[in-house]
């Protein structure tokens, strides 16, 4: 692609920062500079070339700022919640009524830098740019009362963007979070939004994330997410991002500390030229602790799915319980899964696991639905909700989960 | 045969066994009955040489001490454990398994190893004495097997390998009375002056068809009592708990 | 040297040389290097033409670096590309006319000619270094119209079927080492089973290396032509060296509608000692085209030996209804590195797939498994089930399953799973207790944990493979 030039003199723009950070942003630009978009050479991107999906799709991208206003936004009604609301990607306003406000701080934007370098070429595009996001620390002790939602609006200006956008959560000792990031996408371009997320979960501490769209995006979303679990503590991610043109989301979730768990399970229906990545590194690098990965896709019209899952277990690491099972339903022509489910081991007393299965809808069971009245369309419907629908057994809240389902009725009716 | 003098065992620095002392003569049948708890099965454990116990006292066999022998070592050298759960191990064939074991246990003895016509002969003579369906042994060993004939698998091997000392951990518990039969009748039909046993057992009922020279209480690490035949029908009427109280005093 | 050697004689039953006087080309790989091995080997000229071609090649092209167990950097100009002994210079004409020093050899290997002439009869065509000295029953088999002789050989009497089928499945083009393969290759078996006919006897090959610093280099060609049945065992020993030893072999197989090969290996390369040192390196090319409809293959291997091990057997599915098949057992111990697996690409309708891998990793080693399962588009109703299983011993060792899996075709089942297990040291109680020391119980074990594998190999094989099982692991018990 032609029109994409990122000048140096860019970082100068970025005010109030020290010395050490501008050189780190710089040498991340550079090396940007010189191995552009990741393609499909590079191991990671082998199923997923980003360098090729945006020569497709974006003759321009730049990285000039938006400044957009929103009147007001619409808030779920299905429950009551906490919420943030981020403006493409920047943190915008908030509400913690429910909550003990003392408890809780919020944060455009976290200051401190991992200097860590990374060969990855977008996580080096954000290291070099972002500016935005938000950062959020619960105190210790303190479990929220009610879900918190962050709204992720995207709005209509920004065409052949690219946004920048660095966020984190800590999780201080015993406490606990929900969150649901719910993205509304108002914008009819394309764009594309790299993010690098940081989870600090402390000893004892929990956190459950889900995510979700309310409507479909032409946007191209990236997001790195760094998760480092401390002694006793949970982690739970339901990804529910169907809808989206493109999106890989890629997690390495650090067990650091014994007894963590580490749950990461996702049930997609992708359609019309959707490609959706889901890419994960769970390190087991403390004994007694356990991890989970469900993976669930139904691809049709073009679709392509991918999963690629590294399960790593350290020499120290005994008594671990990794599981990991993906499945593919691929329902017509033209449609693609690929997946790597990858284990790589270095002590013995663990219990580990993968599977990994991908075909088309089972005819016998189609048949026997048909037997009972159902037609065709109806038949399969029934099917695919039947293969997604023990992810959603994973939502404890009544109201959240009806609401889930609802969305993922609106998704599987579209087909 | 078997010589237990003041034998100590304890495991994750709990003591299990507070000082055992037992004698077994050649040709002798003694029986092992106790609570839940009192150390039954590291007895057999520690008599077969299972490693992760710290031991003090001593165990002498045949005249010999068996520190420091390993298990394999005191299999081959005549010492058989049937065991209250006896594990699987998948893609074994259990009739492969027992012509490795035999042929190992013989090679020590100095004696010819059997070929596989001479073994599965021997099998088919063996199984039959004891009434057993030999196509138990065309499987893996003990996968799908369920309880009872994982015990009567047990006692099979103990009419094959034909060992000296055979120590038998709760070989009844969770038998049928066909099964039980079947134990018996191996146990019975391998008693004569040269061998021994050592039965461990929770009920009395297995004693009505193996009548033991001697019974003996196990209770907290210790034997607490020994008697005859009748002792296990006293203990049968009224329980555990009367006999700890009754030497709890002192 | 000569004591250590002794000592080391328990353990490697194979370790010796031959003293006989070797015919070697002098170092390097150039130019002149390929003509001579083609001059003395009297190839025709397009023989040569194919080789300086490859050689070309081999200037623009890298060695791969993606595998995962890294080797020190090879140099190529310090290898011999041709070693024979002197006295096949003219090819003896009967067993009889063989040096009797050579025949001594292969007594000592445990496969004199004579002796499986008469019991099994097995079709021997043994490999001394780069040159073949003896191919036995190729008058039973010639009755059947089955060809079974050395490259060389078929180059010479049969080159319409070498022309015709050489690097149609590893053509020049390939990666690095078949490349190097393709232009220095001296010597392998060519395998030609004509239409209807099913090969009365499993043929089988030996392979040696010898001379100091010779790389090994066979080519294989075995082609099934329609109908037609062949059962191929390939097994290999070499002696204890210092230095560190290459062995890059191309196999290339071919079957035809209705046909089947069945390909099985029983490794036994020189590991390495106990300290990693040594050892060859084993980089082998294996790749099968399923051409015909209905058409099968299939891998059978069992891997103990090389210091280094990285090979992925192929099969490339081409006609509808065939068939692949790979049964795997890698075992690494001590040092040992392995990065194995396989291939399977479906591209005919209806084509199915089975992938069986056991791993067993003791001491420091590290054993990969990289697999890929490719349904391509067209691909209908294609099915793979890949069943992959690690078995750890301590916790110095790593077991790595890197499983790759694309699938573009709607109608086609794909389904892979994976377990890593380690030995439990209540079943190795159990075996202890029924007289088994520990080495014959993790032995047991561990053939249990193969069995799936061992039960597609030949007779003679299994029982040899059982054997390898064990050796392998000693020390590995701790």
């Amino acid at each position: 692609m032609q029109n994409f030039e990122i000048k140096s003199t860019q970082i100068d723009k970025i005010k109030k920062i020290t010395t050490k950070e501008k050189s780190f942003r710089i040498k991340n630009l550079e090396f940007f500079k010189t191995t552009g978009f990741p393609n499909k050479r590079l191991e990671d991107w082998k199923f997923s070339d980003f360098k090729d999906i945006v020569d497709k799709n974006f003759k321009e991208l730049d990285i000039k700022k938006v400044s957009s206003n929103i009147k007001k936004i619409d808030l779920l009604r299905d429950f009551e919640h906490n919420y943030i609301l981020l403006l493409n990607g920047n943190l915008h306003s908030s509400n913690f009524d429910h909550e003990d406000k003392n408890k809780i701080t919020l944060n455009p934007y976290d200051k401190s830098i991992d200097y860590k370098i990374s060969k990855n070429p977008l996580v080096c595009l954000n290291h070099a740019l972002a500016e935005n996001g938000y950062s959020l620390e619960i105190d210790k002790g303190y479990k929220f009362n009610k879900v918190l939602v962050i709204y992720n609006l995207f709005t209509k200006d920004i065409k052949n963007k690219i946004l920048n956008n660095k966020n984190k959560i800590k999780i201080n000792e015993k406490s606990e979070l929900h969150i649901i990031e719910y993205t509304i996408n108002e914008s009819k371009s394309k764009f594309i939004n790299n993010v690098y997320e940081s989870i600090i979960l402390e000893k004892n501490s929990k956190l459950k994330s889900l995510f979700i769209q309310n409507n479909k995006s032409d946007g191209f979303f990236y997001k790195f997410l760094k998760n480092k679990l401390s002694l006793n503590s949970e982690y739970l991610n339901l990804i529910f991002s169907s809808g989206l043109k493109f999106n890989k989301l890629d997690i390495e979730c650090d067990l650091v500390e014994e007894n963590s768990r580490c749950n990461i399970l996702s049930a997609l229906f992708l359609k019309e030229n959707e490609h959706q990545e889901i890419k994960t590194l769970i390190n087991h690098l403390a004994p007694n602790c356990k991890s989970n990965q469900k993976v669930k896709n139904v691809l049709s019209s073009n679709s392509k799915g991918v999963y690629q899952g590294k399960i790593y277990v350290k020499d120290i690491a005994q008594k671990t319980d990794a599981y990991q099972l993906s499945k593919a339903l691929l329902l017509d022509d033209n449609t693609e899964f690929n997946s790597k489910p990858e284990l790589e081991i270095y002590a013995d007393d663990v219990k580990c696991s993968h599977g990994s299965t991908s075909g088309n809808i089972d005819h016998d069971s189609l048949h026997y639905l048909m037997t009972r009245g159902l037609n065709r369309e109806d038949s399969t419907k029934l099917l695919i909700k039947g293969f997604l629908s023990d992810v959603i057994e994973f939502i404890k809240n009544s109201k959240i989960k009806k609401f889930v389902e609802s969305m993922f009725e609106k998704q599987i009716n579209e087909h | 045969m078997l010589e237990i003098k003041n034998l100590q065992a304890s495991i994750n620095k709990k003591t299990i066994l507070k000082g055992v002392n037992l004698t077994i003569k050649r040709g002798e049948l003694h029986a092992i009955m106790g609570p839940n708890g009192s150390g039954k099965s590291t007895l057999a454990n520690v008599l077969s040489g299972k490693n992760g116990y710290e031991i003090s006292g001593e165990v002498n066999y045949r005249g010999k001490s068996l520190n420091n022998i390993s298990v394999d070592e005191r299999a081959q050298k005549g010492i058989f454990l049937a065991f209250q759960y006896p594990l699987e191990i998948p893609g074994v064939n259990t009739n492969n398994f027992l012509k490795t074991s035999l042929n190992s246990i013989r090679k020590s003895k100095g004696e010819e190893e059997l070929d596989t016509l001479a073994f599965l002969k021997l099998v088919k003579e063996k199984s039959s004495e004891l009434g057993i369906d030999e196509k138990i042994l065309s499987r893996q060993l003990n996968v799908g097997f369920s309880g009872g004939e994982k015990k009567k698998n047990e006692i099979l091997q103990m009419k094959i390998l034909d060992p000296n000392l055979s120590i038998l951990d709760e070989t009844d518990s969770g038998l049928d009375i066909d099964a039980l039969k079947i134990i018996a009748k191996g146990v019975n039909s391998s008693r004569n002056n040269e061998k021994s046993f050592l039965v461990i057992t929770h009920y009395q009922r297995l004693l009505d068809h193996i009548k033991p020279d001697f019974v003996h209480v196990l209770s907290d690490g210790k034997i607490i009592k020994t008697g005859c035949g009748e002792l296990a029908e006293e203990l049968e009427k009224t329980g555990y708990k009367k006999l700890n109280k009754h030497n709890a005093e002192f | 040297m000569k004591q250590q050697r002794l000592e080391k004689r328990e353990e490697y039953k194979y370790g010796f040389t031959t003293d006989i006087e070797s015919i070697k080309a002098p170092k390097g790989l150039n130019e002149d290097i390929i003509k001579f091995i083609s001059k003395i080997k009297k190839e025709p000229k397009w023989m040569l033409d194919w080789r300086l071609r490859a050689f070309y090649r081999l200037k623009n092209i890298k060695e791969p670096n993606w595998q995962k167990p890294k080797y020190p950097k090879i140099n190529y100009q310090d290898l011999y590309y041709y070693s024979a002994p002197k006295s096949i210079k003219d090819k003896p004409k009967s067993l009889d006319e063989v040096d009797p020093k050579l025949l001594e050899t292969y007594v000592k290997l445990g496969i004199s000619l004579k002796e499986q002439e008469k019991l099994s009869g097995v079709a021997v065509d043994a490999i001394f270094d780069s040159v073949s000295v003896a191919t036995t029953f190729k008058d039973k088999l010639t009755e059947k119209g089955i060809i079974f002789c050395s490259v060389s050989e078929a180059i010479q009497k049969h080159p319409e079927l070498v022309k015709k089928y050489l690097g149609s499945v590893i053509p020049i083009t390939d990666h690095y080492f078949a490349t190097l393969n393709s232009a220095v290759f001296t010597d392998g078996s060519f395998v030609y089973i004509p239409e209807g006919v099913r090969c009365p006897m499993e043929l089988s090959t030996y392979f040696r290396i010898n001379a100091s610093k010779t790389g090994q280099f066979e080519r294989t060609l075995i082609i099934a032509d329609k109908d037609s049945y062949v059962s191929y065992l390939e097994g290999c020993t070499a002696p204890m060296r210092d230095e560190n030893q290459l062995h890059a072999a191309n196999v290339e197989l071919i079957a035809l509608d209705n046909a089947e090969i069945k390909y099985s290996t029983v490794q036994n390369w020189y590991p390495g000692d106990k300290d990693g040192k040594g050892g060859i390196y084993n980089f082998v090319t294996k790749r099968g085209a399923c051409r015909g409809k209905n058409s099968k293959i299939s891998w059978t291997q069992v891997e103990t030996g090389s210091a280094i091990t990285w090979k992925y057997p192929s099969c490339i599915l081409q006609g509808d209804n065939s068939i692949g098949e790979f049964y795997s057992i890698a075992i690494t111990n001590n040092y040992q590195k392995a990065d194995t697996g396989t291939k399977m690409i479906h591209l005919g309708k209806n084509t199915k797939s089975k992938i069986i891998s056991k791993g067993i990793s003791a001491g420091n080693a590290d054993n990969t498994y990289r697999g890929l399962v490719d349904i391509n588009k067209k691909a209908l109703n294609s099915r793979n089930y890949t069943q992959c299983d690690s078995l750890l011993m301590g916790n110095k060792c790593g077991a790595h399953t890197v499983p790759y899996i694309k699938n573009k075709n709607f109608s086609s089942i794909v389904e892979h799973e994976a377990t890593t297990s380690k030995i439990n040291e209540e079943q190795l109680y159990y075996c202890n207790q029924r007289g088994l020391n520990q080495e014959e119980a993790v032995g047991l074990i561990v053939n249990g944990f193969c069995k799936e594998v061992l039960q597609q190999l030949p007779m003679e094989f299994a029982v040899e493979a059982q054997k390898l099982v064990g050796i392998s692991l000693e020390g590995s018990v701790g």
